[in-house]
């Protein structure tokens, strides 16, 4: 396998731009997965990295050696040795499961069947899906199918388009653990594109956030949910809430009271983010000074834990929501302490939002916002 | 860092050269006939092209041909509309069987049905016949394309719809209806087109158009450029219908908005309404079925001695006739499929402009009375492609040519439902554009391919405009015997021949239902399972 790396790849459908400069180096042997909403320019890239999308300009190199260089070079799809592992799998309807896999072969190999059965059990199916036709397979088993497909051919890099949309919890995670250990087997270098942050976390060893048609960040997952660039991010990779602070000496003060923050940054008014698994709640508080004390509004159960909106006391219109596993589930309107773990992240405020601030209005601008905004 | 050595050409948008150049010299080879024409018309000035048209009683004429055409069209589309909505969308028995009765007629020869209907009654000579045979005799383009996209439709945009409070006759017309409106205008086009240019239809009901004018006035005179400059009257219709479908069709997108659901579509029981309907689709297939084979048979009882004399002296050519006429309607069947499916690939893969128009050119084979295009082949050849004058290779040539846009129509129809991830993942697997077609694309596409072909054989059987030109002295076809036969006083004497074609036609007609619009492994008998 090899590295991928894109520079300035750009693409336009008539005046619109759909990728603007994507700079994406996936190292090799790893995988990196491109988290984008739809329309954010996912399909395309992937169409751009195989080949069948030229792109206006950029340049693609794969192991080494250029695919892509704008308009002037565009190697074609099938000589660039890239696996691909469509959406649904698209495996061919009218040929065997084995014959699938060995699709890409060369005439000698197909024949021995030895690199047909070895990539079969790589993807954790035993011999006899070989004979079978593809209809007759569940989801999980015809993504597992695509991947061994892409994979026998020993290409230089593996896209993966959403390979797991359209199954089911528990189906999603054992076929995604199956891919998973496939490409570790193979040493796979791959890129999987998806639009559940999930997902992207768990599988990617970077993650790579495409935002219209750029990529506004790129690290590792613990990095990218720890410290995303900005809020849009934030929320993207997960559930965020977002309060009105005064950053100070490595500290913030909000309505959430003094905080630790991640990343220093000088004096100056801030927005705070923080995840709602920071905020904890205590029952039957003390009321003390410096105890944050809030309301419960609802919640929203969702067996491994359960998100708690609630209203702060200093100032009831500001909504904040707490994640917790918790035993005992505070009914609405009881009384609670939150206390914040772990340091936050603050980003500059907007000009907009410092006028609602001169105007007294800090506690309106609060707001949270998640993934599962119910 | 070494460049590839394999750069991919395309074009500017995105069109493969390769596809590209294949449709473009397909559609010039179909235009070729029109351009011929219009240079031989013009070769003469423009003053004797002026006398031609005046000169003629063509005007009467042409308001024949465009009457008829007005009056079968819609026809055609609401026989073809209704006919396919009860068949696909009610618990209707026999469906099977009911497909294949109602695509029969498409493929029975026109010029058979035209004298039946011509025998049938004297009344039925005039514009009631030329239209009722038009109109039953082509029915079936609309009803196949609007049961393939009827089969294609997302059923959940019917439940939603009933689920909205729109009761079954306002989920038709406010849902069904406009997704089935790109298959029901290209039908209606397809016909519209074909009757201003049709002479097969009307041969035996002596009713006279336009095309049966251009006919006798070549037979009269042999004066090609005559019939040339009355065609310039035909190119100028055709040209105009072809712009005004296009903006009728406008930029409105129908296609899915998603995968959809895999479900089988809403049947409506049809209660009390059975025997009904039943009695309708009955009516329908015995006007356009009835009619050819009883009259077929109805020649065979009621003739006379003599009539039977010569029909059994004439056994003698039957089989000579079916190997001309069978072998005829492959070759022209595989040419047109090799003409038309770069044309369908290009209309389906790389949809926008370039495409509609490569396409839409392919419609122009509909510019000519088809005698006039082989007069047009016919003079090409002798003056520029020698080797193929007077052979039966230039006769397979006009045939293709003439029923391209049939094929085109029959293979989009399957391609259309070929997912284009299988063939990017072929490419993906290192299988080039043609490697793909081999193995994915054309393995898929088969059932739809022998559609196409079936489609073109059954027409080839049923012409009787062309073959007479171009074929060869020395041979004859089923169309020419029955036409020859057909004017001696008995038809028991043609009967034989019409038995031939009609037996070719029926077998066409099983695998046109069984295979139009369908791929190797259709959506609906086994689609893949999901989750």
């Amino acid at each position: 396998m090899a590295e991928l790396r894109c520079e300035g790849v750009a693409k336009s459908y008539g005046t619109r731009a759909v990728l603007r400069g994507l700079d994406l180096v996936v190292l090799e042997g790893t995988l990196t997965a491109v988290l984008g909403a739809s329309g954010s320019g996912k399909t395309t890239m992937l169409r751009v990295i195989m080949g069948l999308v030229e792109a206006d300009a950029g340049t693609i190199v794969v192991g080494g050696s250029l695919v892509a260089d704008g308009r002037r070079l565009n190697v074609r799809t099938d000589k660039r040795s890239i696996g691909y592992v469509a959406q649904e799998g698209a495996l061919f309807p009218h040929i065997t499961v084995a014959q699938n896999i060995g699709f890409g072969l060369a005439r000698s190999e197909r024949k021995q069947r030895m690199r047909v059965a070895e990539t079969l059990q790589l993807v954790g199916l035993d011999d006899s899906y070989g004979a079978r036709p593809p209809q007759e397979l569940s989801g999980g088993e015809q993504r597992r199918v695509a991947l061994a497909r892409a994979l026998a051919p020993r290409p230089r890099l593996v896209l993966l388009d959403e390979p797991f949309s359209g199954l089911d919890a528990a189906l999603r995670a054992d076929t995604r653990e199956a891919v998973m250990h496939a490409l570790a087997q193979e040493g796979a270098t791959a890129v999987l594109v998806t639009h559940d942050q999930a997902e992207a976390l768990s599988m990617g060893r970077e993650v790579a956030v495409l935002r219209e048609g750029l990529l506004v960040q790129h690290a590792t997952p613990t990095a990218l949910y720890r410290q995303p660039v900005d809020f849009g991010v934030a929320r993207f990779v997960g559930e965020a809430v977002l309060l009105a602070g005064h950053a100070s000496s490595g500290r913030v003060t909000c309505a959430l009271g003094d905080l630790n923050v991640r990343e220093p940054v000088l004096e100056r008014e801030v927005e705070v983010m923080i995840r709602p698994e920071q905020i904890e709640l205590t029952k039957e508080p003390a009321a003390e000074d410096g105890v944050v004390l809030a309301r419960v509004i609802d919640h929203t159960y969702y067996g491994p834990d359960t998100v708690i909106r609630l209203a702060l006391e200093s100032d009831p219109s500001a909504i904040v929501r707490s994640k917790t596993f918790a035993r005992s589930i505070p009914v609405a309107g009881e009384l609670v302490a939150l206390a914040v773990h772990g340091p936050v992240v603050v980003y500059p405020r907007q000009r907009s939002r410092a006028e609602t601030v001169l105007n007294g209005e800090v506690a309106k601008s609060t707001r949270t916002i998640g993934k599962g905004e119910e | 860092m070494s460049a590839h050595p394999f750069p991919y050409r395309r074009t500017r948008s995105g069109i493969p050269l390769g596809l590209l150049l294949l449709s473009v010299l397909a559609a010039v080879i179909v235009v070729l006939p029109v351009i011929v024409t219009v240079v031989q018309a013009l070769q003469g000035g423009l003053s004797a092209v002026i006398h031609a048209i005046k000169a003629t009683s063509s005007r009467e004429l042409l308001s024949h041909t465009v009457l008829v055409a007005v009056i079968a069209t819609p026809v055609c589309g609401l026989l073809g509309l209704t006919c396919a909505w009860f068949v696909e969308r009610t618990r209707l028995p026999f469906r099977k069987l009911w497909t294949l009765l109602l695509v029969a007629p498409l493929t029975v020869p026109l010029f058979v049905t035209s004298y039946a209907w011509a025998e049938l009654s004297t009344s039925l000579q005039g514009l009631l016949g030329a239209a009722g045979v038009i109109a039953f005799s082509y029915y079936p383009i609309v009803f196949l394309l609007v049961a393939v996209s009827l089969r294609g439709m997302d059923p959940a945009l019917e439940e939603s719809a009933r689920s909205l409070g729109l009761n079954g006759r306002q989920t038709f017309f406010r849902v069904v209806l406009p997704q089935l409106r790109p298959a029901l205008l290209g039908g209606l086009l397809l016909v519209l087109l074909d009757t201003l240019v049709e002479f097969d239809a009307f041969v035996g009901l002596k009713f006279q158009t336009f095309a049966v004018d251009v006919y006798s006035q070549y037979q009269l005179s042999f004066s090609a450029s005559g019939a040339a400059a009355l065609s310039l009257l035909s190119i100028t219709l055709c040209v105009v219908l072809l712009f005004g479908e296009a903006w009728l069709r406008g930029h409105a997108n129908y296609s899915r908005l998603g995968p959809g659901t895999s479900r089988e579509p809403i049947n409506y029981p049809l209660g009390w309404a059975m025997p009904l309907v039943l009695c309708a689709l009955a009516l329908v297939v015995a006007i356009g079925l009835g009619i050819p084979i009883g009259m077929l048979v109805y020649w065979f009882t009621q003739s006379s001695h003599e009539g039977y004399e010569i029909a059994s002296e004439n056994i003698h050519y039957l089989w000579p006739a079916t190997l001309t006429s069978v072998g005829l309607g492959i070759g022209s069947a595989i040419l047109a499929l090799v003409l038309s499916f770069p044309v369908a690939m290009l209309a389906v893969r790389y949809r926008g402009r370039v495409a509609t128009i490569i396409e839409r050119a392919t419609y122009l084979s509909f510019a000519l009375p088809d005698l006039v295009a082989a007069i047009a082949l016919a003079y090409a050849a002798s003056h520029y492609a020698h080797f193929l004058s007077g052979g039966i290779a230039l006769l397979v040539l006009a045939n293709a040519i003439l029923f391209v846009p049939f094929a085109v129509v029959a293979m989009r129809a399957t391609l259309g439902q070929i997912e284009p991830a299988l063939e990017d993942s072929a490419r993906s697997l290192g299988a080039g554009p043609l490697k793909t077609l081999w193995r994915v694309t054309m393995p898929l596409a088969r059932p739809g391919l022998a559609a196409a072909g079936v489609l073109v054989f059954a027409f080839v059987l049923g012409d009787i405009s062309t073959t007479p030109v171009l074929l060869p002295p020395d041979l004859y076809t089923l169309g020419t015997e029955f036409a020859a036969n057909s004017s001696t006083t008995a038809f028991a004497a043609a009967a034989p021949f019409a038995a031939v074609l009609i037996a070719l036609s029926l077998i066409s007609t099983y695998v046109l239902m069984s295979r139009f619009g369908r791929t190797r492994t259709s959506k609906r008998r086994s689609r893949m399972k999901h989750g």
